[in-house]
């Protein structure tokens, strides 16, 4: 397997050396191999766009190395040539509509498909003589997301791409990014937060809280990494001790918690001792790693 | 999955296409570097002439020429000199995170932003000379007139030098711009006050220092020795300088949402 990116000890800080400094992204370490969709998972200034910005060499470490396609991304003619990367909060040209943007980006990318970028529009609807300014969220969502499917950029990133896309508009993305990945295999980049709707898309995931790495493994692996235990407060709580407890909540004598993944025999154990079994999906096991095992009413946590 | 191996890379395209796609991209929307300020200024001239006409129609012929020296002193065109740097700035302060995410590098982007504002400049010096010959053959537009042939144009000199007077006039406005614009991207606001800070220490301490040096007249003598077309061309000075000090700060700049 070949990585495309690999980051060591990557640290990136704004403001100065003391106080008021802001680590947003801190000692990250992890590699993405070639012609995977990669999930880049976590809440909503965890750091996924400075950790995308330093891979595409568009902000500076503070700290750390950074290599894509094996040399730093930093002014590298070469490296960024195989990339694209629409941010989600991407700024255009005042005087440019949609067709400017569509009519400049195959010059930037080698592999671009005017048909394929033809069909795109018509299929999502964009209005292409509409100045950018005056286009909808989802419709500004939308050109990035046609952009980042007909550049067929070696190495293409979806910041957020769903971002006011209605639910066909979704699904429509969702269908299109997984059948022309097969017909044209590259490296995604995909960071989002609704984890549920990409889940069966990715196929390795990267959750990053408060700048930091906190999972970095297969998708496939993580679906079955974590289960939850239902049952009466005491039998819960005396399953669980000794084990490690991701997340837990108690609603009158019942209590529920979510645990590492059972062999068989502790699986039985449980129902012996009166417990309800449930799997967890990527979008609880993630949300639950972030909230730490204290759940916090305030934050809307009583799952 | 075994031992990791990076992935290699396609070769870059070769660097001329790479900064020529720049150009392409600040000027995609042909109407805003190319077809409206020619508009604008059309609208402009035309504007003057009728007022000429109307000044001539109400002045005897005694007045005329008078009337006639004084316009040679016109800044009407001036406008479109402002709309270039204007241009410049809006140019490189919103393509740039475009040219980023598109996968351009900073040395790149800078470098084809260059371009188009010397090319521009060629294109609008070539069109004003034009305008200034026109403005020779038809004697001032039919009304002695003057529009493109302004003192500070180099009035009555032979078009090849009115075209360089033009071209630095543009390049001046260009990378006015550019510095300011770079300033921008790279520090937004704060780099916009230290620019403009800057900007006033140096002419207001250049006028301090002239006041009490006591040495006013030997500027002024000095451009008036050089006249219009040394003195226009002392203006690639600080164009040079503003276009080697955007590009050091680019170099750095990071594109913000």
């Amino acid at each position: 397997m070949s990585a495309v990116i690999e980051a060591r000890s990557l640290s990136k800080y704004y403001g100065g050396e003391r106080g008021g400094r802001v680590h947003a992204v801190e000692d990250v370490s992890f590699s993405l191999e070639e012609n995977r969709i990669h999930g880049l998972l976590g809440r909503n200034g965890a750091g996924k766009t400075t950790l995308m910005q330093l891979v595409t060499g568009q902000e500076f470490a503070t700290r750390g190395e950074i290599r894509v396609f094996g040399a730093s991304p930093v002014e590298n003619a070469r490296v960024l040539s195989q990339l694209c990367f629409i941010k989600e909060s991407q700024r255009y040209p005042d005087d440019f509509r949609v067709k400017h943007v569509l009519g400049t980006a195959p010059h930037f990318f080698a592999n671009w498909d005017p048909a394929f970028a033809a069909e795109l529009i018509e299929r999502f609807r964009v209005p292409v003589n509409r100045r950018m300014k005056k286009l909808s969220r989802g419709q500004l969502s939308a050109v990035g997301v046609i952009v980042g499917l007909a550049s067929r950029a070696p190495l293409t990133f979806f910041d957020e791409p769903y971002l006011g896309l209605d639910a066909v508009a979704r699904q429509l993305f969702y269908d299109t990014l997984l059948a022309d990945f097969a017909e044209n295999p590259r490296t995604i980049v995909l960071s989002t937060h609704l984890i549920d709707e990409v889940s069966n898309l990715l196929e390795h995931v990267i959750v990053i809280d408060e700048g930091r790495i906190i999972i970095d493994a297969d998708a496939e692996e993580l679906r079955g990494s974590a289960v939850d235990i239902v049952g009466p407060r005491g039998a819960v709580d005396a399953f669980v001790e000794g084990r490690e407890v991701l997340h837990r909540t108690g609603l009158g004598g019942l209590a529920s918690a979510t645990i590492a993944r059972l062999d068989e025999t502790e699986r039985i154990a449980a129902r012996e001792a009166g417990l309800e079994l449930a799997p967890v999906s990527l979008q609880q096991l993630v949300v639950r790693t972030t909230i730490g095992d204290t759940p916090d009413l305030s934050k809307g946590d009583n799952a | 999955m075994t031992t990791i191996t990076a992935a290699t890379a396609a070769p870059a395209p070769p660097v001329f296409s790479r900064i020529w796609r720049i150009v392409r991209l600040i000027t995609a929307n042909p109407f805003t570097a190319i077809v409206t300020p020619w508009l604008i200024l059309g609208t402009i001239f035309l504007l003057n002439w009728l007022i000429w006409l109307i000044i001539f129609a109400n002045l005897g012929a005694d007045q005329r020429s008078n009337a006639q020296e004084g316009i040679q002193w016109s800044g009407a065109a001036f406008y479109i000199f402002v709309y270039m740097l204007v241009l410049a700035v809006q140019a490189i302060n919103l393509s740039f995170p475009l040219a980023l995410g598109y996968g351009s590098t900073r040395r790149e982007f800078t470098l084809g932003a260059m371009l188009t504002f010397v090319l521009l400049s060629v294109m609008y010096a070539v069109g004003m000379t034009i305008g200034a010959a026109l403005e020779k053959a038809t004697d001032g537009w039919g009304l002695g007139g003057t529009f493109f042939r302004t003192i500070y144009f180099g009035g009555d000199e032979v078009w090849y030098v009115q075209l360089w007077v033009y071209f630095c006039w543009f390049l001046f406005f260009f990378f006015t711009g550019t510095i300011f614009a770079a300033m921008y991207v790279r520090w937004k606001a704060s780099g916009l006050i230290v620019a403009f800070a800057v900007l006033a220490f140096l002419v207001v301490g250049g006028g301090a220092l002239l006041t009490f040096t006591e040495t006013w007249h030997v500027l002024w003598g000095t451009i008036a020795d050089l006249g219009v077309v040394g003195s226009v061309s002392w203006l690639l000075v600080p164009a040079v300088l503003s276009a080697g000090l955007g590009y050091l700060v680019l170099r750095r700049a990071t594109p913000r949402g």
